[in-house]
């Protein structure tokens, strides 16, 4: 849909004028089928539960009996505001993390594939490296960095410290959220890396020509013609850095469980709504990372839209 | 009320399981008389650890079951964090007929909702065999049983007798406070780490917690405080992590990146001198060499109140449950009654692995010298706690206490605000 802005305008009437036609009967069975099936399931899995969460973040309930829900106002988001140090800490590493994927990961995976798209040398050899993280879940990626820098892993024997004066890479205040985003952009880079490429291969060449022969610097090109085609790629990419940094979870789970050794929104919704803990602190929690990701997001794409529609 | 609220709700579920089966009707009919004499039929076992020692003696337990009944049980094993938060999603869903699970406050809490089967009538058959604090142990709020024990294991202080040896230091003379911060200034003059520590987990913690309490405070204030009927801002609370705090200079100092695993590698390799832990951890010992588990010794945590002595242990309850929503609940507690029952017992036993039996059949002269040392320990309490997290609300000590013992790691003089907002949280959790 958003590409069909940059067709011509005729072209995006012929569509609309073929929809006025009216259709068979058999059509529209088909139609209500294609139309209905996913929208039941869409409705079912995730509207229903969504609303469900919000409606449960008002209450008191253990999760187990449906008779006993209590409401209790927004006595669960007046805890978490007043009461729960952790959500704060918490906050802080998300908005960390979102600062961090937003200003370096994101940029650095831009760069990269950019780099790769003018084909330098050995592009293909780096393309498969940066790539290669991207197969893996974050929870195997959790597992392998977890195997290199616990206190007994390979890191630390490498340096020949015992448990007891190993480097502290995720129990250290001072720098475990580091070590974190790192293994985080680890993948993170790839991902960003081959959405660009992927878009980049779609620029027209004839554009960055035009371009250089008009004088334009790598930079300007880059800058002036080639970052504006790529718009709904941009676009695809920002949405993404947001969603991965808020949603953050399972590497945080392989190396902390759900400890709150480095708290993070995501693992905050699991402790206290899974579990012998579950109360319905977990589900105020889901809303509060829900709103903090939809907000920024809805925001965004409707500034993209109204741009478009000018 | 809630009781019988629940209780229709389970017929219901078990009636519908009865009538989807079709001309099973009449196997839902069996199940829903509770007992059925001669159980027979396929069944699940679920484990909650994947650990070597332990799945041997499991697997034995079944083995031997399967033998006597020729019944088949599939045995299905989880990771036990993962399991014990999965455990409610688990009970509500499909669950193993019969599963391991804690005593207490952790199965009282499932009971009350409905999702455990009552095991009275298997107490009946067996519960000779057991004396009367693990039946309470093992009984619900509503009076009825439902859970049977399998093993026990005090909390204490453990050493390595050739380490202390080399060293020169009697650690089993090490009886009140005093010994024992003279022991640990005498380990850390030797380059040593005095108290092996980690809470990378959450909850490795707050087994130092509880009997420092129990100790400064007494059982009475510690059962109180768990139970919210004392308060957290209370100064006693605060002596005793004045005392924790006389502690930390003698002990590793990446609390925060070890779990209890990594702590046991600091004792195992002798850079520690003492370890405060639960002696369950004995079997990875043993799994080492079973030099390294006739190595191992235990002592009762130091008296610091002379008024309390060392009255109270922290001696967590082991055992099984049968799942309510279990495919086949006749044959669950069947399996249940054999796995409480000395013929059961006998067949974890006869695996080698050590355990401390809840069952008074377990000949008590094979004990190996570690497992008279740990009764020693048991012997000497008057009062036996579970543990923090299995002696007060779940949502307080896993979401709350844990992320709190951590934050106290990083910054100790932060002792007040940390007990207040502790107390603060406590005030805010849902009505039970």
């Amino acid at each position: 849909m958003k590409s069909s802005t940059t067709l011509d305008p005729v072209l995006q009437k012929l569509p609309k004028a073929k929809r006025r036609r009216s259709f068979s009967k058999r059509d529209r069975l088909t139609l209500g089928i294609f139309i209905g099936i996913p929208t039941f399931l869409h409705v079912a899995l995730v509207w229903f539960p969504a609303a469900a969460t919000i409606y449960l973040s008002f209450t008191y309930w253990t999760g187990i009996h449906i008779g006993d829900i209590q409401w209790a106002g927004l006595a669960n988001y007046e805890n978490i505001f007043f009461n729960t140090p952790i959500f704060w800490d918490a906050l802080r590493v998300n908005v960390v993390w979102l600062i961090w994927f937003g200003a370096i990961a994101t940029p650095l995976g831009i760069l990269l594939a950019y780099q790769i798209d003018r084909e330098i040398r050995g592009s293909k050899f780096y393309q498969a490296a940066y790539y290669l993280p991207v197969v893996l879940s974050l929870a195997v990626i959790g597992v392998i960095w977890n195997f290199l820098l616990r206190p007994d892993g390979l890191v630390n024997g490498l340096l020949g410290l015992e448990i007891s004066e190993a480097v502290s890479f995720f129990g250290d205040d001072r720098y475990n959220i580091w070590v974190i985003l790192t293994m985080a952009s680890w993948r993170h880079i790839g991902y960003i890396m081959l959405l660009y490429l992927a878009g980049l291969k779609a620029v027209d060449a004839s554009l960055r020509e035009a371009a250089s022969i008009d004088g334009a610097t790598e930079w300007q090109s880059f800058r002036k013609v080639v970052f504006p085609t790529m718009k709904p790629v941009n676009v695809i990419v920002i949405v993404i850095t947001i969603i991965e940094s808020l949603r953050a979870f399972d590497l945080i789970y392989i190396i902390y469980g759900s400890s709150g050794g480095l708290p993070i929104l995501g693992v905050l919704v699991f402790q206290n709504i899974a579990g012998e803990g579950a109360s319905m602190k977990g589900a105020a929690y889901a809303v509060i990372l829900f709103l903090l990701s939809i907000v920024p997001i809805i925001a965004y794409l409707r500034a993209q839209f109204k741009e478009d529609m000018k | 009320m809630l009781n019988k609220i629940t209780g229709h709700e389970v017929d219901r579920r078990l009636l519908l399981k009865g009538a989807a089966a079709g001309g099973l009707g009449i196997a839902g009919a069996t199940m829903l008389a509770g007992c059925a004499p001669a159980a027979s039929g396929p069944m699940s076992f679920g484990a909650r650890t994947v650990d070597e020692s332990p799945t041997q003696q499991l697997e034995a337990l079944v083995a031997a079951y399967t033998v006597k009944s020729g019944n088949e049980v599939a045995y299905n094993a989880t990771e036990s964090n993962a399991f014990q938060n999965n455990l409610s999603q688990y009970l509500q869903g499909t669950p193993d007929d019969c599963f391991q699970w804690m005593a207490g406050y952790r199965m009282q809490f499932f009971a009350e909702q409905g999702l455990l089967e009552d095991v009275s009538d298997v107490w009946d058959d067996i519960g000779s065999q057991y004396s009367d604090s693990y039946k309470i142990a093992s009984t619900g709020l509503d009076g009825k049983q439902y859970f049977v024990p399998q093993s026990w294991y005090p909390w204490g202080l453990h050493f390595r007798k050739s380490m202390m040896e080399e060293i020169g230091l009697a650690a089993t003379d090490v009886y009140n406070w005093d010994d024992m911060l003279g022991a640990l200034a005498e380990l850390k003059g030797q380059g040593l780490i005095g108290l092996a520590a980690a809470d990378k987990g959450g909850w490795e913690a707050m087994g130092t917690f509880d009997i420092l309490n129990a100790r400064i405070n007494g059982y009475q204030f510690h059962v109180d405080l768990l139970a919210g009927r004392e308060k957290w801002t209370d100064s006693r609370v605060k002596e005793v992590f004045r005392h924790w705090e006389m502690l930390l200079p003698y002990q590793n100092t990446n609390v925060l990146d070890l779990e209890w695993d990594g702590a046991m590698q600091l004792l195992l390799q002798k850079q520690s001198g003492f370890f405060m832990m639960g002696s369950w951890f004995g079997g990875n010992f043993k799994e080492q060499s079973q030099e390294d588990y006739d190595d191992l010794m235990i002592i009762p945590f130091p008296e610091i109140n002379a008024d309390h002595g060392r009255d109270t242990v922290d001696a967590p309850l082991d055992g099984f449950c049968v799942a309510a929503n279990g495919g086949n609940t006749g044959v669950g507690k069947d399996f249940i009654k054999f796995a409480g029952d000395m013929e059961g017992v006998q067949a974890m036993l006869d695996t080698g692995v050590p355990m401390t039996s809840a069952n008074n059949g377990q000949d008590k002269s094979s004990y190996d010298a570690f497992q008279v040392a740990q009764q020693a320990v048991m012997d000497e309490a008057k009062y036996i706690t579970q543990f923090l997290d299995r002696d007060t609300r779940p949502d307080f000590a896993g979401p709350i206490i844990g992320p709190a013992f951590q934050s106290w790691f990083k910054d100790p003089s932060s002792t007040n605000d940390i007990l207040e907002s502790l107390q603060s949280q406590w005030d805010a959790l849902a009505p039970l």
